[in-house]
């Protein structure tokens, strides 16, 4: 059988950067390893794991937070996450009184050092475009419902600055130590189309 | 040509690419100010969302000197101006039918901005 064939199943995109691929490592611009190596990066090292931990150290450590809404990009680096896409990192704090969101509607800036890289949703045209007309309703297609004296504040991430948002510490988190907090943060509190979980939605946590 | 080499992935990940630049250029806003998004269509490359153009905004944060993307991408000219991040009521992008209190934050450079 062909080798025409035997990818006949594959989506029109999944075929074309096949051919781009083999093309570009046939000429030697591309080296099949490092390709391995930063699939292995943004598959096992780098993911908003480490974003979970800046959240839960700003939760406890108060001197922590102030540096970080000063100078976000060297107080995440103190935790060792530096590097593309987290040049210049601002953190966006929430309160009960404002609510941030995160989109890039050109395309699909996202501060990879503390999230990895983006998920599906977060590049779509629906997400870029609804975000920012109808970020309500958006929110509550995440299950999230904000009281409406709550201002969202969408951050449209034009240029080479990244956004990390700073949700909430949950009610009844008291007496967590950061490892425990880290686990109430989801990678969707950390864009702003989510809320962290209740020290009850997590069961080992307490 | 250079070819990343597997053993490079690491240091060239952690290295970035910046778009900051070091060179000291005048602002021409600062936060507080009140501005105008100009109204344009150019052929080529913009990070002015078509949304948020000829719009009226507030200057809310001065992020620094950054590379202007449009110049950079049309002839590799890094042209370092001030980036803002600049607030824009729901209201003003959209109309009457949106949140009387919700924001759109939008960074800008000075080439996309007028004194309103």
């Amino acid at each position: 059988m062909s080798d025409r064939h035997e990818h006949a199943h594959l989506p029109d995109t999944v075929l074309r950067v096949k051919a781009l691929e083999s093309l570009l490592v046939e000429k030697g611009l591309v080296d099949p390893a490092a390709l391995d190596t930063l699939i292995e990066t943004y598959e096992h090292k780098v993911g908003p794991r480490n974003g979970s931990r800046v959240v839960a150290r700003a939760w406890s450590d108060p001197d922590f937070k102030q540096r970080l809404l000063r100078n976000a990009s060297a107080a995440i680096a103190e935790l060792g996450f530096t590097g593309r896409q987290g040049e210049d990192m601002v953190v966006l704090e929430n309160s009960e009184k404002v609510h941030n969101m995160v989109v890039c509607t050109l395309c699909s800036c996202y501060p990879w050092p503390v999230l990895g890289l983006p998920p599906v949703w977060y590049k779509s045209a629906p997400y870029r475009a609804r975000a920012v007309i109808d970020p309500r309703g958006v929110l509550k297609e995440f299950g999230v419902e904000l009281p409406e004296t709550t201002e969202i504040r969408v951050w449209d991430s034009t240029a080479e600055v990244r956004y990390l948002v700073l949700p909430m510490r949950p009610r009844d988190s008291e007496g967590m130590d950061e490892e425990a907090l880290a686990e109430l943060v989801t990678r969707d509190s950390m864009i702003g189309t989510g809320l962290p979980l209740s020290p009850s939605q997590v069961p080992s946590s307490k | 040509m250079r070819v990343l080499r597997a053993s490079d992935v690491g240091k060239v990940l952690l290295k970035g690419g910046p778009a900051r630049v070091d060179t000291q250029v005048p602002a021409k806003f600062k936060p507080g100010d009140e501005v105008v998004t100009r109204n344009m269509s150019p052929e080529g490359h913009t990070r002015l969302p078509r949304y948020a153009r000829g719009r009226r905004g507030v200057v809310k944060r001065h992020h620094g000197v950054f590379i202007f993307p449009d110049t950079h991408a049309a002839n590799g000219d890094k042209n370092p101006q001030n980036l803002y991040s600049v607030c824009f009521t729901a209201r003003e992008l959209w109309g009457e039918p949106a949140s009387e209190i919700d924001k759109v934050n939008i960074d800008l450079w000075d080439d996309y901005l007028d004194r309103a």
